[in-house]
C-alpha cells in the first residue's frame, strides 16, 4: 500500500530529483485514470487518491523552496517582487503606515502647544 | 517689429529668428518619439508558476464505450477524453510525448456536459490495437 511522502523525504530531495519524481507520479496518474475506465481494479482505484496526494506534495515542496531561495535572494532589496510582498487586504495595502498614521504637522504641535485645553475650577 | 536689445535676445533666444517650417502634406502625424526597451527594476514574479496544461494535464483518459473501441478496429482511431481548453495541435503533441506515435490527425468535439473529446487518429502504418494495448485500453 503506497503512503505519502514524510517532510523529511522531500527536503532531502534535490530539485532535480523532486522534477523526476514528479514526471514519474504524473505517468502513473495517468495510467491509473486508465485503469479506472477500463477496469476496475479496487488497488488500483485506492491508489489513484494517494497519487493525486502525492504529486501535490512534490508541487507543495519545489514552490516552498522556490519561495525560500527567492526571499533570500531579494532580502533588504528596495522593490521586492509582487508575490514576496504582505497579501494582507488591497484596502490595508494602500493604508497609511502606522509611522504616517502617528505622524503630525508642526502646525498641529505648535497650535498644542499654544493652545492647550484649559481646565477651569468652576 | 520692435528693437530688441542684447539682453532680450539672450533672455529669448533662438525663438527671435526662427523660420517657419513647411509642411508638404496636409496630414498630421504623429512624430516619433524615443521608446525605451523595458528594464524592470524587479521582476515581477518571482517564483515562476507550474504551467498548467502540461501532456498529463491535456490528456485525461481514453473512452471506453462501445462505439469507441469500434473506433478502434474500423477507423484506426482512439477516443479521448482531454481538458477543454486543449486544441488540436497540444492534444497530437502530448499524445505524441506520452505514446511515441505521432498521430495522422486529431478530431474534437466539446460534448454535451462540457468535456472535450478528441478522436486521434493513427497513422495508417501503425495498427491502433496495439497503440490501445500500449495506451492501456484493452
Amino acid at each position: 500500500m503506497p503512503k505519502l511522502f514524510t517532510s523529511s523525504e522531500l527536503k532531502s530531495k534535490t530539485v532535480d530529483e523532486l522534477n523526476g519524481s514528479l514526471e514519474n507520479l504524473k505517468t502513473e496518474l495517468l495510467s491509473l485514470r486508465v485503469a479506472k475506465v477500463t477496469s476496475a481494479n479496487p488497488n488500483k482505484l485506492t491508489k489513484l487518491r494517494i497519487v493525486r496526494r502525492q504529486v501535490a506534495q512534490i508541487l507543495t515542496e519545489l514552490t516552498q523552496r522556490g519561495f525560500a531561495e527567492a526571499r533570500k535572494e531579494q532580502a533588504g532589496k528596495k522593490y521586492k517582487s509582487v508575490d514576496l510582498r504582505l497579501k494582507k487586504t488591497r484596502a490595508a495595502r494602500r493604508a497609511l503606515t502606522k509611522h504616517e498614521l502617528s505622524q503630525t504637522a508642526l502646525r498641529t504641535i505648535k497650535k498644542q502647544q499654544n493652545f492647550p485645553l484649559r481646565s477651569y475650577h468652576l | 517689429m520692435p528693437a530688441t536689445t542684447a539682453a532680450q535676445k539672450v533672455r529669448k533666444g533662438s525663438k527671435l529668428t526662427m523660420t517657419k517650417k513647411t509642411r508638404s502634406t496636409v496630414h498630421f502625424h504623429r512624430p516619433k518619439t524615443l521608446a525605451l526597451a523595458r528594464n524592470p527594476k524587479y521582476a515581477r514574479r518571482a517564483v515562476p508558476q507550474p504551467a498548467p496544461m502540461d501532456k498529463f494535464n491535456i490528456l485525461r483518459f481514453p473512452v471506453t464505450t462501445e462505439a469507441a473501441m469500434k473506433m478502434v478496429e474500423d477507423e484506426n482511431t482512439i477516443v479521448f477524453l482531454v481538458d477543454r481548453r486543449a486544441n488540436k495541435g497540444a492534444i497530437a503533441q502530448a499524445f505524441k510525448s506520452c505514446y511515441e506515435i505521432s498521430p495522422a490527425r486529431v478530431n474534437t468535439l466539446i460534448k454535451p456536459d462540457g468535456s472535450k473529446k478528441a478522436f486521434v487518429r493513427i497513422p495508417a502504418g501503425t495498427a491502433a490495437v496495439d497503440v490501445a494495448s500500449k495506451v492501456g485500453l484493452l
